[in-house]
């Protein structure tokens, strides 16, 4: 049997979209956890500050914390090879960090609606980055999300940091609902 | 340059041999549903294919039970791999001769 070289170039330009499907399926498949997992932290921390705002600040330290030690540990159950310490995804997230605390905590004069409004719509900014590297999922994420965040901001009144709950963390559950099964 | 592998060349099997391959050795292989929404295959058809491979030498089944439904997860062999290589390397040289 002999073929063409057009069979050939069409038979690699086949291979090549299978495989970019799988490895798409895959992250796809990851990230769908870690989504669900953020959603159920955001979802928790949210309620948490609606009913004692007093305790915000220390619930979502402790929501962060709790959220990147198990983000870090699905990552490594997930992977086909344990992973090394992923830096650049830790620098991003400084980076990030560091420019919000800057205008939130520093410039930026924002009350507490104005920060409750910031953070998710910053993250949420960087979930819509990536959605020109990963797929476009993760752009209708970033985008639609903060669409809904700044919609309860305008209009929820005093029901949006539970508004936020529902929104932000939910979307994050119905999202990565999504992605496992993608 | 060894010539065409006609048990990879077969469509189906090409893009069953292109999903697993993907994937790094050390991972579990794919489950058959995944495999049926990757290749377009029917249940039989795919079965069979994933069979023809298995007689190759080329991929490894796995059944197991998650719950009470059964779970086919297929992967791609060591000689699967070196063989789906060779295939590659032959449709590249087919295109570099031109």
């Amino acid at each position: 049997m002999t073929i063409s070289s057009q069979e050939a170039g069409a038979t690699l330009a086949e291979i090549d979209g299978i495989v970019a499907r799988v490895k798409q399926s895959r992250l796809y498949r990851l990230t769908g956890g870690l989504l669900i997992l953020w959603g159920a932290i955001v979802v928790a921390a949210d309620v948490i500050g609606f009913v004692w705002p007093r305790w915000t600040v220390w619930t979502w330290a402790a929501a962060n914390a709790l959220g990147a030690a198990a983000s870090f540990a699905m990552l490594r159950a997930g992977a086909d090879v344990p992973p090394r310490l992923p830096w650049r995804f830790l620098a991003a997230f400084a980076v990030f960090v560091a420019f919000g605390l800057l205008w939130s905590v520093g410039f930026g004069r924002f009350g507490p609606r104005e920060l409750d409004a910031f953070w998710p719509t910053l993250f949420l900014f960087g979930y819509a980055l990536a959605g020109l590297w990963f797929g476009a999922a993760f752009a209708a994420l970033g985008l639609g999300l903060s669409g809904l965040v700044l919609s309860g901001y305008l209009w929820s009144g005093e029901w949006f940091t539970l508004w936020l709950a529902a929104v932000n963390g939910g979307g994050f559950i119905l999202c990565g609902l999504w992605m496992r099964r993608a | 340059m060894d010539g065409l592998d006609e048990t990879i060349h077969q469509p189906i099997r090409l893009r069953l041999m292109a999903a697993l391959t993907a994937l790094s050795p050390s991972a579990e292989g794919l489950d058959f549903t995944r495999l049926k929404s990757l290749t377009g295959a029917t249940d039989g058809n795919l079965g069979a294919h994933i069979d023809h491979l298995a007689r190759e030498g080329y991929v490894e089944i796995a059944k197991a039970f998650v719950g009470k439904r059964p779970r086919t997860t297929v992967k791609a062999s060591r000689a699967g791999r070196a063989a789906f290589a060779r295939h590659v390397a032959f449709l590249k040289s087919i295109i570099a001769q031109t």
